[in-house]
């Protein structure tokens, strides 16, 4: 019981992180209808930066700060320069579209930094905590990322759900048309919605880069879960991301603690078929009908 | 006179021209290099894979990101089967490659048939998501049955070969990698003079398979095999070592795996001395008249031009139109009396037997299986390929899988000239790619096809 507890407990520092990569993807579907495939390797990318400031200055959050500035320009640059564009062409070309940002950037990344796996200093303790004469496997650092993540998600929901930019950018994803007879600067917010889920792929790379090493294509499994979780629940939901990021997570830790680690894909891969076939859009989406 | 069904059907003249074909490349792989012939072995090859992917992107409208895994199911099957089994099933039959071939097909169709039957209910990014998983989880499939599918270091193959044996001209061979790699052939000397010995071996002219292996001077350019052959026995160089030390790009290509082939043969160890070497003075070409890289390239050009057949009687025919029609408008389709479903499966299905295929043929011309091989990166390649040359043309396919393996290529002469460092030089070409994606999807979504026939319609309207 006691080893069933400890992978749980493991399991949610990885679901959180997780949780962020699968809002992250909500936030863009919500905003453009389009799953960015690129996601992981814009948050790929900016850790990278964030770890050339750590190594340069020694703070880890002024790194952090730097991630974020750059999740932001990022996601402004690939919409900006990509998506914008693409918007009128059909679903293939975004997919073939955010795929090309994916492997340039890796490509990119590679060609910068090579390939072999850095490691990310943590700001606090990452060894397990000693609470009532026994190790328990939750670390100083681990609190740091259920904060974090808690406090976006929170902030994330406010946005949403309480100031006028929020929305602004619901009316605009809802429909663009009437959103626009209403005066709201609808590309403005499309942008913007891309910016924040480039922020938050961000805020997810600098987090998990302490726990699993930097590499150029480290994150690409990442992608997996995290589009697990996003389809899972319903790709619109930001509760639902969050839920089965951290689901997912819980998930891994189990199969990795009672099977073997390399299962751990295989299981989640399953996950999604099934979620799949029972409801093609999405476990926890809005049950629009649609023919064929 | 001959019977209607048969004028009126394109087989007279489609048969005919892929005969053409054939027999033009055929030729072509007897009188270039045999890098040459290297390279129209991988284009043939993809080419193939592509074929299968124009009907099931630009054709049933499709996106898949997982084409790469179902060719490892391919790749798989030919190796399990021709390393395990001496008869054929039921039939009782002496085992050989076509069989193997064969059964890879129809691993393929299985793979497609459950694969699609998924698919058929996905929309676009699901689908997308749904297949990037796949291969994406692949090599964790094949790390959990390390018995029989050599998990994460993959199986080593013997190049199935014709009767009386190919021969090697390594000298020819050691040639053409000197273009690339110069260090490559003070390489093949040095190990050519450390075991003089062997140079008996080379009084035969005819090479049996496993003569091969081994006599491969690190000069020439093949496969993980070639690598083990040529590294000391205590030091064995694992597949998992070659994908290993080409990790800056995730990109594993066909080139990356020859490029750590030559990188590590380059490095000074000991040529173990049970190897034959091949000192065949200089570039005759023996009795058999066939240098690996020929007989290779010989088998993927059969494959290729058999599967471009088959695709281009489907696209052109009744299946063709039906794949369109679903794909534009699946409700009107529908009430035409088409089954959307139906046609969505059969397009993942034909994908998948092709994408089988070239995994197969890829598996001889790597003379290895592993996950590395079969990775993301390849599944990715398919997509560039079949986005660059148009999606929806078969002959966009063949210009696709050219541009394939001529990029990487073009990529490291350039690097070599500019002495760029591997780093840069190992990704260039997905960047490139990658770039290639976005600017094709933004600026002509038809690929290079759709450029030709826009150019060719303005100039037609301007007459």
């Amino acid at each position: 019981m006691t080893t069933f507890i400890d992978y749980l407990l493991g399991g949610f520092s990885s679901g959180a992180v997780i949780a962020l990569f699968a809002l992250a993807l909500v936030l863009v579907w919500r905003s453009t209808r389009i799953v960015n495939f690129a996601q992981v390797g814009q948050a790929m990318f900016t850790t990278f930066i964030a770890l050339a400031v750590q190594v340069a200055t020694g703070s880890w959050i002024l790194a952090l700060l730097a991630g974020l500035a750059a999740g932001a320009i990022l996601g402004l640059i690939v919409y900006a320069l990509v998506l914008r564009p693409v918007q009128r062409l059909d679903t293939s070309g975004s997919i073939i579209a955010t795929f090309g940002v994916l492997i340039s950037l890796q490509a990119l990344a590679s060609m910068i930094w090579g390939g072999d796996p850095k490691s990310f200093a943590p700001p606090v303790a990452n060894d397990g905590l000693e609470i009532a004469g026994r190790i328990w496997p939750i670390s100083w650092y681990d609190i740091l990322v259920y904060v974090v993540t808690a406090v976006l998600v929170v902030a994330l929901t406010l946005l949403f759900t309480r100031t006028s930019l929020g929305l602004s950018m619901r009316a605009s994803a809802f429909n663009p048309e009437v959103a626009k007879l209403s005066g709201i600067r609808v590309n403005r917010m499309l942008a913007f919605g891309w910016a924040l889920a480039g922020v938050v792929g961000a805020v997810a790379g600098v987090l998990i880069a302490p726990t699993a090493s930097l590499s150029p294509n480290s994150f690409d499994i990442l992608l997996i879960f995290a589009f697990t979780a996003a389809v899972v629940g319903g790709l619109d939901s930001l509760i639902g991301a969050v839920a089965f990021g951290v689901g997912t997570g819980l998930v891994l830790a189990l199969v990795t603690g009672y099977g073997e680690a390399g299962d751990a894909p295989i299981v989640v891969l399953i996950l999604l078929a099934i979620t799949l076939v029972v409801r093609p859009g999405g476990a926890f989406g809005r049950g629009k009908s649609r023919a064929v | 006179m001959m019977p209607s069904w048969l004028r009126n059907s394109r087989l007279l003249v489609h048969a005919p021209l892929f005969i053409a074909i054939w027999l033009l490349l055929s030729r072509l792989n007897v009188i270039v290099e045999p890098l040459m012939s290297y390279y129209i072995a991988l284009a043939a090859m993809y080419a193939t894979a592509m074929f299968g992917m124009v009907i099931l992107v630009g054709l049933s409208g499709q996106v898949s990101l997982g084409n790469g895994a179902l060719m490892a199911v391919g790749g798989y099957v030919f190796a399990v089967t021709s390393l395990n089994w001496q008869t054929v099933p039921i039939l009782g039959m002496q085992w050989n490659a076509v069989w193997s071939v064969i059964f890879a097909g129809l691993g393929g169709v299985i793979a497609g048939l459950i694969i699609g039957m998924l698919a058929a209910r996905l929309r676009g990014p699901y689908l997308a998501g749904l297949t990037l998983g796949i291969a994406v989880g692949l090599p964790s499939i094949a790390a959990r049955f390390p018995g029989i599918l050599g998990g994460s270091q993959g199986l080593m193959l013997t190049v199935p070969y014709p009767e009386g044996g190919y021969a090697v001209d390594s000298a020819a061979a050691a040639d053409a990698a000197v273009a690339s790699d110069a260090a490559a052939l003070d390489q093949a000397l040095s190990g050519a003079s450390a075991a003089p010995s062997d140079s008996a071996s080379s009084s035969s002219d005819m090479l049996t398979p496993s003569d091969v292996t081994g006599s491969t001077a690190p000069g020439d350019m093949l496969t993980p095999s070639d690598v083990t052959g040529s590294t000391a026995p205590g030091d064995m160089l694992t597949p998992s070592d070659v994908t290993g030390s080409t990790a800056p790009g995730d990109m594993l290509t066909v080139d990356d795996v020859t490029g750590a082939g030559s990188t590590a043969s380059a490095d000074p160890v000991p040529v173990p001395s049970a190897s034959a070497i091949s000192a065949t003075p200089s570039g005759t070409v023996t009795d058999a008249g066939f240098v690996l890289e020929q007989w290779q390239a010989s088998v993927s050009i059969a494959v290729a031009c058999i599967a471009g057949f088959v695709a281009l009687n489907l696209v052109r025919g009744r299946q063709g139109r039906v794949w369109k029609a679903v794909r534009d408008d699946p409700i009107a389709a529908a009430l035409a009396g088409i089954s959307p479903a139906a046609s969505k499966v059969s397009a993942f299905v034909v994908s998948s037997l092709f994408a089988a295929l070239a995994g197969a043929v890829f598996a001889q011309i790597l003379t290895y299986v592993g996950p590395g091989a079969y990775g993301v990166a390849l599944s990715l390649s398919l997509l560039v390929g079949v986005v660059l040359g148009g999606r929806g043309s078969l002959v966009g396919a063949v210009i696709g899988a050219v541009l394939l393996v001529g990029l990487p290529a073009a990529v490291s002469n350039l690097a070599g000239e500019r002495g760029w460092s591997d780093q840069v030089t190992n990704n260039l070409p997905t960047f490139v790619y990658g770039l290639l994606l976005v600017v094709v999807v933004l600026i002509a979504p038809g690929g290079v096809m759709g450029l030709l026939s826009s150019a060719w319609r303005r100039l037609a309207t301007r007459r």
